[in-house]
């Protein structure tokens, strides 16, 4: 069978039973799911790390990250050197690659038989984050917010509502704070009834410390006690092809094109944009990937990537706050749209007013007319 | 085909405010709910053709479900319109405010008031709540194993053979049944609604009795939902504050008014735009 540990018996959490009121009782620590891909760190979990560093601070508790995976090596130090005071890791053949349900079993296993529940979780709003953390908030009964794009710790008072049990001052509590839907706004939301207070955050959007190879740290074993209700499901294969067409981590300039493309011929036009840079790629808004123009895999915002390019190209894109949250921390924004009171003229750097199928033929026109003078410029600088 | 692994299927389904459309849509971009047109979630389109997709295959039956005011029996009746074969209302006052946690409690309970299934279909998110929660929060609660993101898949046996999206790429899974699926907007778009499909909803729309055989209205009590785990008392997360994020930043640099040439030359000019040129 799969268990590796027969001195402690398997020990499934009482889903029912309320973690912790914070009110009264003990901080618990920070957690930080650290997910792997291929056996690597995923960056986000290093962001979530610094995140989370400036949490535990602020609540004066330890930071733990939470590691599960096969050979890990010398990951744990790689987290603690990243801000973690403490590594769970679970290290086992059937944990190599993610699934929910082993990964599942582990994690609630482990959380279920602290004496203090953490605080608070964060795990990334990756395919792997927004598949597990809500398995997890829903077996604990525990608040999760999705796709974060701020955190901080502070207090609330709850002063009125249907539910008298709620009311009353909470020091302490996560403030997860996110784009709300379809608006211009950004919603606080909280839970500090029990603890952890969950939450996703999108990769890009937090920045990790820079590693201090100083630092050291506590590795605890989390225990492996696999069922075979566990194995239900089973990966038959893996094609990451993020080398063939996609590659927005390392891109200078992203052209990305939205509704105001009018159809997905239009992305032909963004290629040919994009096409004209060292290390160009094409994104799109969730919109034009919507109505199939172009596919998911190119989607920058909210419920896409977080892209960081040195140029963003924003063409006839209007700069919903979703897609906003997507790219805001690029480099340079250049947002070319017809409609003078685009909202994403109030956050672009460069805003050329005009029809995006005049505009970026020219821009083609002069980057290509430019290259026989680039040597001669580039001398000067 | 009857005697396939697969003799009903599930599709959870919801209703929001139409964001296509420029009604019920104030000036500064919030929304005015009362005002706002209603649609089908535009994500749980793909989840309700998954759920057709296997009834062509298995001849299984699809049951829709949606949570939800009154209104909400707009989308059961699109529902119907495309094939499925009888739907459910999860309609109580007591529901308000129902966060992700709460929605899926009220959801498993009237799932669990229904006889078996072997699949359930979500939509991989809503476009009103954004959270791509409650699949696998209703995935918990049943004990069931989950594809989400899952872009297609074939029922073998008593399988699910499915496709999902992964960071830069793909997956192949295979799962045991009863399994829950959260589609993604990869999958098949929903088809044409059929003629039958339609006149039957013509026809039901105007005849009670015919309503009732297809679509049945429940409530907390009904389906044995303890009213405390749901609504916003059942609910562990509230939204304590709102910000206006919209007026930040007007330091875009505007270039209008000019011939697009020259317009384009300011921009090339002004940053350093042509130094990435390849």
């Amino acid at each position: 069978m799969t268990d590796t540990d027969q001195t402690t018996p398997p020990q499934e959490a009482e889903p029912n039973k309320p973690v912790a009121l914070n009110a009264n009782d003990p901080l618990g620590e920070v957690w930080v799911f650290c997910e792997l891909q291929e056996g690597k760190v995923q960056t986000v979990g290093l962001e979530l790390l610094g995140a989370g560093r400036q949490l535990a601070d602020k609540l004066d508790r330890p930071l733990a990250a939470v590691v599960l995976g096969h050979n890990l090596g010398e990951i744990p130090r790689q987290l603690i050197h990243h801000g973690a005071d403490k590594v769970y890791k679970a290290d086992h053949p059937d944990l190599a690659e993610y699934r929910t349900l082993p990964f599942r079993r582990v994690l609630c296993d482990f959380m279920g038989q602290q004496a203090i529940p953490p605080h608070s979780m964060l795990l990334g709003s990756t395919t792997t984050g927004r598949d597990l953390a809500p398995r997890i908030a829903a077996h604990f009964q525990t608040g999760l917010t999705a796709d974060t794009t701020e955190l901080d710790i502070g207090p609330y008072d709850h002063k009125g509502g249907s539910d008298a049990s709620k009311i009353g001052l909470y020091e302490n509590c996560l403030y997860a704070i996110r784009p709300s839907f379809g608006e211009s706004l950004k919603a606080r939301i909280l839970g500090p009834w029990k603890n952890p207070q969950m939450a996703t955050t999108r990769p890009g959007v937090m920045i990790p410390l820079d590693p201090d190879p100083s630092r050291t740290g506590e590795v605890v074993d989390m225990p492996v006690h696999l069922q075979p209700a566990d194995f239900r499901l089973t990966i038959a294969e893996t094609v990451r092809e993020a080398t063939a067409g996609v590659d927005f981590d390392n891109a200078d300039v992203i052209v990305a094109g939205g509704y105001g493309l009018a159809n997905a011929d239009g992305f032909a036009l963004m290629k040919e944009l994009a096409d004209c840079f060292e290390n160009g790629t094409v994104g799109a808004s969730r919109k034009a990937v919507d109505l199939g123009w172009i596919p998911y895999v190119h989607q920058v915002g909210q419920t896409g990537k977080t892209v960081r390019p040195k140029i963003y190209i924003a063409c006839g894109i209007s700069g919903a706050i979703q897609h906003r949250v997507g790219m805001q921390n690029s480099g340079l924004i250049i947002a070319i749209n017809k409609d003078p009171d685009a909202p994403i003229f109030k956050f672009a750097d460069h805003g050329i007013v005009g029809d995006l199928y005049q505009v970026v033929p020219e821009m083609i026109k002069q980057i290509k007319s430019s290259k026989g003078s680039k040597e001669v410029s580039s001398v000067g600088v | 085909m009857t005697n396939s692994a697969v003799k009903d299927v599930f599709v959870m389904i919801k209703q929001v405010p139409d964001t296509r459309s420029k009604a019920g849509l104030n000036p500064d971009g919030t929304i005015n709910r009362a005002q706002a047109k209603r649609m089908l979630n535009p994500f749980d389109e793909y989840a309700l053709q998954a759920a057709l997709n296997v009834k062509k295959q298995t001849g299984c039956r699809v049951t829709a479900i949606t949570m939800g005011p009154p209104p909400a029996i707009e989308i059961l009746y699109t529902a119907l319109e495309h094939g499925a074969d009888r739907c459910y209302l999860l309609s109580d006052r007591r529901l308000a405010a129902s966060d992700t946690l709460a929605t899926a409690f009220a959801l498993w309970k009237t799932i669990e008031h229904l006889n078996g299934f072997q699949m359930i279909f979500c939509g991989l998110q809503t476009t009103d709540g954004d959270t791509a929660q409650v699949g696998p929060q209703l995935a918990e609660r049943l004990n069931l194993p989950q594809v989400t993101y899952c872009e297609d898949f074939e029922v073998v046996g008593d399988k699910l053979h499915a496709r999902r999206v992964v960071e830069g790429g793909w997956q192949r899974v295979v799962s045991e049944l009863p399994v829950m699926v959260t589609v993604a907007n990869s999958y098949h778009p929903l088809e044409f609604k059929s003629l039958r499909g339609a006149r039957m909803v013509q026809e039901l729309m105007r005849n009670e009795a015919l309503r009732s055989q297809y679509i049945t209205t429940v409530d907390l009590d009904v389906v044995g939902a303890d009213p405390d785990l749901t609504g916003l008392k059942g609910s562990p997360t509230i939204v304590a504050k709102t910000d206006k994020v919209g007026s930040i930043g007007g330091n875009c640099a505007m270039h209008q008014g000019q011939a697009v040439e020259a317009l384009v030359r300011e921009v090339t000019l002004q940053t350093n735009l042509l130094e990435f040129a390849s």
